[in-house]
């Protein structure tokens, strides 16, 4: 069975790369243009993995990952940002992994096998 | 007629002159006053604490020209704050009761008057040849002439002090806005780089997927790869502009600014070899360590030394000196490359700008805002024709005895 991954992102040509590419992966990509959007579909269907952008309009991707981690301690989160310095902060810590965005998907990728491995072990 | 020498006397103080041209006036009119030979006006050190010969006026002109604050006929003036006068039938020697002061050698009339109000600004010196009786009336005017010097001299500095504090006002207000522009286009750049971040994450990743899926096919590749190239190296670019205005996240620790130097300039080895530079290494060994994320510093090195193999291409001397002075590190960099064209000067630390056909003009901006970020300054010294000094003090870490804010 295809891991179900959800991508969280709020650039519509970003959300498609992600999509198809991860497809190509033989991942089963669902797609969620907000935080809102993305809550509402962790409540109705369950998910292996979440890649998230932390900068979006309206409820950021930080306060999004504090309430996966509330309610799906175990749903394991990729942050995805443009910023190297979130690294740092407190809110990411939180996440499995953080990836910094670039056209070249080849780091979001990797990361995201290592980590649905790690969770069939 | 006392009034006469008194209202020129102000007349001279408080000209526009320069203080020595105003001095040599009153001392000029004090001997045409007094008619005494000679008339200097010493100035006092408040730092040395010595008297200064400032002018002298009259006849042969041989007064010493420094005074301890305790020494000679200006120094029992000084010390006792009152006019010492001397006047006798035969000539004064070298000792005059017990006080040595060659100057008054040989005269008869000897004035020593203190400048002073609450503070001691000088003294003046009035020698004549022959007896003179100094009435009480003519003392008492020089005791007002002594004052009104004194507040000339003092209104003089005052507006030295202002004019010098004025200026540092002024050097420190162009460096306030150089550095608000600075951190304005900082932010401005990062807004820019994150709007343009994304659909440039969309341009390159579609791309790459129309890359793989026409093949090999040479009709469409090389234009294919063009654009993959050239999304590439705008991707770059922005990250630049993200580290540039990239604040937090520093990872301090204690480093040797010497090991990080060494560490970019090992980077360049093969650059320096092949541009015929030649390093010369100038560091004082086992300074005091600074607080610093040695990534970022590092980069502040690669930078200075990319420039100045830019600067080289024809060969060159790189000299790279450290030293510790009082709570800093200092790291002087200097090259052979001809120095910067002074029209450019005020605009290296601006980011996008560049004179080169292939930067991104965030080097010396990022330079600059590490330097910053880190507390320190970064200045550069222009020699035109010879070469460029940067200049870059780091605050010693405090724990190694810097007391840094």
């Amino acid at each position: 069975m295809n891991e179900k991954i959800l991508v969280v992102d709020d650039e519509e040509g970003i959300r498609l790369l992600y999509k198809e590419e991860l497809m190509d992966e033989g991942l089963d990509v669902h797609l969620a243009a907000s935080g809102e959007e993305a809550l509402a579909k962790l409540e109705k269907d369950k998910f292996d993995l979440i890649v998230l952008d932390i900068k979006m309009p309206g409820m950021d991707g930080i306060e999004v990952l504090r309430r996966v981690k509330e309610r799906w301690k175990n749903l394991p989160v990729i942050l995805s940002t443009a910023y190297h310095h979130y690294k740092q902060e407190f809110g990411t810590w939180a996440s499995d992994a953080y990836v910094v965005k670039s056209s070249d998907l080849k780091e979001l990728k990797t990361t995201i096998k290592d980590i649905l491995n790690t969770g069939r072990k | 007629m006392g009034y006469d020498i008194l209202s020129k006397i102000i007349e001279f103080t408080d000209s526009e002159e320069a203080l020595e041209k105003r001095l040599e006036d009153v001392a000029a009119l004090l001997i045409s006053f007094f008619a005494f030979d000679q008339c200097a006006i010493y100035l006092f050190d408040q730092e040395k604490k010595i008297l200064i010969l400032a002018v002298e006026a009259g006849s042969k002109q041989e007064g010493q020209r420094v005074y301890r604050e305790d020494e000679g006929l200006p120094g029992l003036a000084i010390k006792t704050g009152k006019p010492v006068f001397i006047t006798q039938f035969g000539r004064i020697k070298d000792v005059w009761q017990g006080i040595a002061d060659k100057s008054a050698s040989g005269f008869k009339t000897v004035i020593c008057h203190p400048v002073k109000d609450d503070i001691l600004y000088g003294a003046l010196y009035m020698r004549s040849m022959d007896k003179k009786i100094i009435s009480p009336k003519k003392k008492k005017l020089l005791a007002v002439i002594a004052l009104q010097l004194a507040t000339a001299i003092k209104n003089y500095e005052c507006i030295v002090h202002l004019t010098d504090a004025n200026k540092k006002m002024q050097d420190m207000q162009a460096r306030l806005v150089h550095a608000e522009k600075l951190l304005a286009l900082g932010e401005m750049a990062a807004t820019l780089a994150h709007e343009i971040r994304n659909p440039l994450m969309s341009i390159g990743g579609f791309t790459k997927r129309l890359q793989q899926q026409l093949g090999a096919d040479p009709s469409h590749s090389a234009y294919v790869e063009r654009i993959v190239k050239e999304v590439e190296r705008l991707e770059k670019l922005m990250d630049g502009i993200v580290r540039f205005s990239d604040k937090s996240g520093y990872e301090l620790s204690l480093e040797d600014i010497n090991n990080i130097i060494e560490e970019a300039a090992q980077f360049f080895e093969d650059e320096f070899k092949g541009s015929g530079i030649a390093v010369v290494r100038d560091m004082t060994p086992d300074m005091p360590r600074i607080e610093a994320d040695r990534q970022q510093l590092k980069l502040v090195f690669n930078n200075l030394m990319a420039n100045a193999i830019q600067a080289m291409a024809k060969g060159g001397t790189l000299t790279i000196q450290t030293r510790h002075e009082d709570n800093w590190i200092v790291t002087e960099m200097s090259d052979t490359g001809g120095g910067i064209d002074i029209k450019i000067m005020s605009n290296i630390f601006n980011p996008f700008y560049t004179t080169k056909e292939t930067g991104t003009g965030l080097g010396l901006a990022i330079t600059h805002t590490i330097v910053t970020n880190h507390k320190g300054i970064i200045e550069v010294n222009n020699n035109m024709g010879v070469g460029v000094t940067f200049v870059i003090k780091l605050p010693v870490a405090r724990e190694q005895g810097g007391n840094y804010e």
